[in-house]
Formats: structure tokens, sequence, C-alpha cells
């Protein structure tokens, strides 16, 4: 365990000790970037192993066991992952779950679930789609019924990522339905073991099946398991939305998608043809851009000069930036781009299928990329 | 609300610039340039300097500000948002860095001009269309004799003394020259920006040795920071207008009212209206990025040509999509739409296109020369 204050280091010093501490302890299977994303006892792992030598939740204050660093200190934890190409990890519970539980939860909850969640011992998810509500979230139907000391839920929700391995839930659930549909949902919290609820899996077009559905059918949610007040779930689930924002506007992915093309164009010998190059030349220059707005922004964010119109169009910029140099990458491969497993060369594991199809949902996810527009249209021309 | 930030300085140049630009820029004086034979009003050109615009980059003691470039950025964006047709980035950045590392009396003299505002400067160096960066030059200057042609020479005004790029016989040297002199043949062509632009040709032009600015090494040096710092501050300018006529229809969309509703509030339209805003922050982004870059010595990495690559697409599509929303109205003389899609059209081309910047900034890239 690391005993020193990581913010009283400097940065340039900071950076070196988790670039060393990479160096000597990440699993070299899991560098595959883009790719690669680790889930289930993986994922547990990397929580345990960060936690054991303290690097674990950096954002989190220290109250909470986090390292409550510094916005720039995260930012270049971020940076030295994506130089050492370490796989994605998603974190739902250290990420979204635990800065609701700082601020809405019970003593009770939070003495309960968070140190979990720092050890790597339990994996959430995040329970909110439904077949029905999609973008238009708030009218989710899955409903809630008070039941002595307990909630009796029955309902369905649907591309819960990851809900296979998830030791927990986190579901928003209609508990009035005789109000406006954003003042009638709570925020509930559920043992994926619980009777009633059985999680089926989808597979999806990058061939996994981490996306799932998941069906209530008479669960009962214990009553101390709500956060927040009955009724108040919309502006719970609302606090989701801080820091971590930054990261869905930066450039990691489509950088490192962008790295693949020139290898590619490199080992299919493409450099000196003029439409690859005109083609390669505009999207590095939307990498180029995109990264500078990033760091820009961040800066901004660092001194606590929060954008919001910025941060959603810098999440529509990444992910179409992602999908353009996806597409551009099965372009320059002609014929093989119709293999199911086409690769740069023989001796390189990457798929470049996959590559294009793990850039297909990242539009949609998190706010697809219309109804950012829409929320950034609002902020910058009223509202319509 | 806004991550865009000036240091204090930039804040009270940006502040004045607007003061100063909200009667003596815009529009308005666009138009009456224009309708001049003279590519821009030497009386503008005068208050600027007043303002310590015109010397900003120049030393102290020749009556500049000696400021970095940072300093003179917003104001450029400022001067892009105003339409200013004054020779701002052709004149006191780029002949300002220029003289700025000159020597003696014909460049001390210049640069007081310039600094006082009694005469623009104006550096002829490029010799064909199109391209990025400094070529070899063609021009020569041999035994006191200058002897090529240059292309494109910007903010040409009939009282601006000349600079011009040659190669002399040991590496690259800048020289004054009198447009007058013998020898000297100009053909001066409208930009749409209003400016004129001339391409010079020198047959046999006398050059005294005291004509001589800069040369050698240093010259090359000069030069090279001159094209990017200008090019920097071109890209801020077309930043600038890019945002001004964002807004300019934005507020026409509110007030038009088809189908029962202001154009503001079609969805189609305001989707639209946020990537050309995204365009619009990328580039306010690169340039600044570009503007560190060169600050700090590193002027051939991707960041300049990235830089005008994005300002200048930016500024030309939301030219296009500006017109569209305008409807018919947007295609007339009369709406102001059309002035900032004609100095678009300038300032996109001038040092370089989109298309030509963006292969460049790859190259820089593939090429590992930083940033
Ligand atoms: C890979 C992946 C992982 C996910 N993980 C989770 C998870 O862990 N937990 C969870 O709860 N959910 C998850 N989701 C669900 C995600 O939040 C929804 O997909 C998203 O909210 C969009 O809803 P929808 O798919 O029902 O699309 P719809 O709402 O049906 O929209 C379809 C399309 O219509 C357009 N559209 C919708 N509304 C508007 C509008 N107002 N204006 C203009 N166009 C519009 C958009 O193009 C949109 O993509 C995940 C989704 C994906 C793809």
């Amino acid at each position: 365990m690391m005993t020193q204050d990581l913010n009283l280091l400097s940065n340039d010093a900071f950076r070196a000790r988790w670039r060393d501490w990479l160096e000597q302890n990440y699993p070299a299977e899991w560098r595959i970037p883009i790719i690669r994303r680790l889930a289930g006892d993986e994922e547990r792992r990397w929580h345990r192993m960060t936690y054991e030598a303290g690097w674990r939740a950096p954002a989190w204050p220290k109250q909470y066991g986090g390292l409550g660093l510094s916005l720039e200190k995260q930012l270049i934890l971020n940076e030295e992952m994506e130089r050492h190409r370490c796989a994605r990890v998603l974190d739902s519970g250290g990420v979204l779950l635990a800065p609701v539980l700082m601020k809405y939860g019970t003593d009770a909850q939070r003495s309960r679930y968070l140190p979990a969640i720092l050890r790597g011992e339990d994996l959430w998810c995040q329970g909110y789609s439904e077949p029905n509500a999609g973008s238009d979230l708030a009218s989710l139907r899955t409903s809630a019924v008070r039941d002595g000391e307990a909630f009796l839920v029955n309902g369905q929700k649907i591309w819960t990522t990851l809900a296979g391995c998830a030791d927990r839930i986190f579901v928003l659930v209609r508990t009035n339905k005789e109000v406006k549909k954003q003042a009638g949902i709570s925020f509930l919290l559920a043992d994926m073991d619980t009777p009633g609820l059985t999680v089926r899996p989808i597979l999806n077009l990058a061939d996994e099946d981490e996306l799932c559905e998941i069906f209530f059918e008479n669960v009962r949610i214990p009553a101390e398991n709500l956060v927040g007040a009955l009724d108040q779930g919309w502006t719970v689930a609302k606090a989701l939305l801080g820091d971590e924002r930054i990261s869905n506007g930066a450039p990691t992915l489509p950088r490192q998608a962008f790295e693949v093309l020139e290898q590619l164009i490199e080992t299919r010998g493409l450099a000196e043809d003029a439409g690859v190059t005109d083609r390669a030349a505009s999207l590095f220059c939307d990498v180029h851009d995109l990264a500078a707005l990033h760091s820009q922004v961040a800066d901004a964010a660092i001194r606590g000069e929060v954008d919001n119109a910025v941060l959603g169009m810098m999440k529509v910029l990444a992910t179409e930036a992602f999908q353009n140099i996806s597409e551009e990458i099965l372009n320059v491969i002609d014929e093989d781009a119709g293999l199911q497993t086409p690769t740069i060369g023989a001796e390189s594991p990457l798929d470049l299928r996959k590559i294009y199809m793990i850039a297909r949902p990242s539009t949609i996810y998190a706010g697809a990329s219309e109804v950012q527009r829409n929320i950034v249209s609002n902020a910058l021309m009223g509202k319509s | 609300m806004g991550w865009r930030t000036d240091d204090e300085l930039q804040q009270m140049l940006r502040d004045s610039a607007i003061a100063f630009l909200g009667d003596a820029g815009g529009p308005g004086h666009f138009r009456a340039v224009r309708a001049s034979e003279t590519g821009f009003d030497a009386d503008t050109w005068r208050r600027m300097a007043e303002l310590g615009w015109t010397g900003m980059l120049l030393p102290e003691k020749l009556g500049g500000a000696e400021l970095g470039l940072s300093a003179a950025l917003p104001l450029a964006e400022e001067l892009g948002r105003a339409l200013a047709p004054e020779p701002f980035v052709a004149s006191a950045i780029m002949a300002g860095t220029l003289l700025a590392r000159g020597a003696g009396p014909v460049a001390a003299a210049l640069a007081t001009g310039l600094a006082q505002g009694h005469q623009s400067v104006t550096l002829a160096w490029q010799e064909r269309r199109g391209g990025v960066g400094i070529p070899a030059f063609g021009t020569r200057l041999a035994a006191g004799r200058l002897q090529g042609a240059k292309v494109h020479v910007p903010a040409w005004h009939p009282g601006s003394a000349l600079l011009v790029a040659a190669q002399g016989d040991d590496g690259p040297v800048v020289v004054a020259v009198d447009p007058s002199a013998s020898g000297v043949t100009l053909v001066v062509a409208r930009a749409t920006d209003g400016t004129l632009t001339a391409d010079v040709v020198f047959d046999d032009v006398r050059v005294t040795a005291d004509a001589v600015i800069v040369e050698g090494d240093a010259a090359r040096v000069a030069l090279e920071h001159a094209i990017a710092r200008g090019t920097v501050a071109l890209s801020a300018q077309l930043e600038g207008l890019a945002k001004a006529l964002w807004h300019e229809t934005l507020a026409y969309m509110q007030q038009r009212v088809q189908f029962g509703g202001a154009l503001s509030e079609f969805q189609a339209l305001r989707h639209r209206m946020v990537d050309l805003y995204s365009q619009i922050e990328l580039a306010a982004a690169s340039w600044r990025k570009a503007a560190h870059c060169v600050e700090e010595g590193k002027l051939w990495g991707p960041a300049v040509p990235a830089a005008k690559a994005r300002c200048s697409q930016a500024a030309q599509e939301m030219g296009r999509w500006a017109i569209q929303y305008h409807g018919a109205f947007g295609y007339t003389d009369e709406a102001d739409v059309g002035l900032y899609v004609h100095c678009a059209l300038r300032w996109s081309s001038w040092l370089g296109g989109a298309s030509a910047h963006r292969r460049a900034a790859l190259m820089a890239h593939r090429g590992g020369k930083g940033a």
C-alpha cells in the first residue's frame, strides 16, 4: 500500500510512478487496445490489483477510500493507460454508482457497498433502459410497489451491459404512475441473485454477449435499498453525470483506431495512393483537433470551468471520428473487408472487423448522437 | 460557460478590439472598403496603429509593443469577426515578424513607419499558386540586382512598402524594394475580401546593400516564423469570422417564421447548427494549440497546418449553410452573409487551402516532427 499522498507529487513524478507500476504489473495479455475490455473476473482482478497497490478509485474522495486526486492527475492516469495500450474497463460501480451513493445514499448503504466496489468484490450493472424506454428514458415502466419492508418489482430491462457477470444492479423503477413521468421514478439497488430476477444475454454484432435483458418477476427488493427519496430517482440518476463526461469525449479510441489505419497503410503499401492519403489526412486532422479541444476543455475543467455544451459536442465528435476511422480501416483492405476475421497481417491479432463493430454502438449509448445534438442545441439556441 | 480563456493582457486587447471594431469594423466598413480603390482604409490603419496593433510584434525602440504572437491572436479573432480588410496578418504579423528580426536603417525606418501606421508593409515570398511552406526561391539577388517574379502578394495598397524574399549568393535574403523602382512591374487584382493582391515581376531591379533586411540562415528562420505566425493568425481570423456568421445565422433563423414556427425550431437545422458550432470549437482549439507550438519554436509539427485546415474548412462550411438557412435573401448582395462568404473564400485559400494543409499535417505527423 502506498502511504504517500499522490496529490503531493509533481505531475511528472506522479506520471512516472504510475507508468512504472503499469510496466511492472499490467498483464501482457490485456494489452490489446480498442478490442479488449476487461469483464467479470478479469475486471475484479484489475480492481483488486489497483486497490492493493493504492491506485484504486482516483476520483473518489479520500473519506470513502478513494485517492481524491485532482482532475489533472486523473487525466494523467488515463493518458498513461492509453500509452501502455491497456484494455478498456467499465467499472460501473466505481464510476457510475459510487458518486450517486456519496451524494444521495445513506450511511448504511455507503458502508455496505463502497468498500466492496473498491476491493473489486462487487461488480455492478446499470439497469435503466427498457424495451420501450431508450432515449426517452423517463417513460420507463418497470414498476415497484411497496409491500411491507420491501418493494415488489415487475418488468423488464434491456441492453444492460455485463449483467451476466455482475453481482448487483442499480435500477430505475416506476413508483408513481399518477404524476409527470420524471416525477414518479425511484432508484433501487438489488442483488443479481434475488429470486425472480433472470438474465438473458443478447449476442451483438461484435460477437460478444455482454448486452443482456433482465426480467423482474415479483422480485422483492428491501426498502432500505432505495437511494434518495421515493419518486426522486430521476434527480438521483442525473448525479451520475460528473467529470467522467470528459472521458466520453476523449480522443483515445479514435487515436488508437487511427494508429491501426496507419499501420495498414504502411503494411499494404498505400502510402503513395492519393485518395488514401487525402482521407487519412482528413481523419488525422479530426483526431488531432479533437485532442486539442479535449485537452483545452480538460484544462478549463481543472480550473473549475465546465462547459456542458462542449462536453456533449465532444462525445459526438469522438464517437463519430471513431466510426469514420473504423470505416476507412475496412475501406483500405478492399475484399478483405468481407472476411470474417481480417487482420493487419499474419502476426497481428487485431481483428479489424471487430474494431468496426465496436465503433458502431458508441453513437447510441450514453446518449445517442441525435439526442446529444438536441441537448447541445438547447444550450446554444434556446429550447425548441 | 466556455473553455476558451484569455490571460489578462489578451482580455484587455480583446476588449479594446471589440470596442474599436464596433464602428470601425463590421459589414458596413467592409462594404465601404470594397467600394474604394485602395484595398483598405489608411485612416483605419492609422487608428489601429494608435491602439498599438500594427507594431505589436516590433521592438519597443522602434515604436513597437514588443509582444508575442499570443497577444496578437485575440485581435486576429476579433478582426475576423468584424471582417476587417486591414492588413493585420500580412503587415503587422508577417512583415512585422521579419522587420523585428531585421537590421539596418532601412529595416528600422520601415518598422517605425509600420508601428506608426504611416504605411503598411507587405512581404512577397510566394512564387507559384498553392503549396504549403517555404519553397526554394527562383527569384535571385546577385550583384545588387533582383530578378524574378512573385505571385499573390497580399494587402497591396498604393502606399505599401514591399519586402521581397529571394535567393542570394549565400542562402535566402529578404530585401526592401521600392515598388516604383525601374524594372518592377505590378499586376494588381481584386480579392474577394475587398483587398488588393499583386503579382510582381522584378527585371534587373537595383537593390542597394542597405536594403537588405535579413540574410542567410537568419533570413530562413525569420521567413519560417513569419509564415507560421501569419498562418496561425489567419486561422484565428477565419475562426472569428465563422463564429460571427454562426451567430448572425442563428439570429436570422430566430426571427424568420415559416410553417408557423421560427426556422430555429426545426430539428434538422438545429442539428446542423450544432455540427457547425462543433467545427468552430475544433477550429478555436486547433489554432490555440498551433499558437502554443509556434511560440515554443515548434513550427514543423502537424499543429500549424491542422489549424489552417480546420479554420478554413469551418469558415467555408459555415458560409455554405449560412446562405442556405437565409434562403433566397442569403443569395443577395444586400444580405451580409455574402460578405462573410467572400471574405472566407479569400482567407481560406490564402497561405494554403484546407486540403493542402490537411496533407501537410499528416506528413508532419508521419515525419514524427513532434507535437
Ligand atoms: C453497447 C450498448 C451498451 C448499453 N449499455 C447499457 C447499460 O448498461 N444500461 C442501460 O440502461 N442501457 C444501456 N444501453 C442502452 C442505451 O442507453 C440506449 O440504447 C440508448 O439510450 C438509446 O435508446 P434505444 O436504443 O432504445 O434507441 P431509441 O431511443 O429507440 O432511438 C433510436 C434512434 O433514434 C434516434 N432518436 C431517438 N430520439 C431522438 C430524438 N429525440 N431526436 C432525434 N433522433 C432521435 C437516434 O438516432 C437513436 O439512435 C446500451 C446500449 C448499447 C448500444
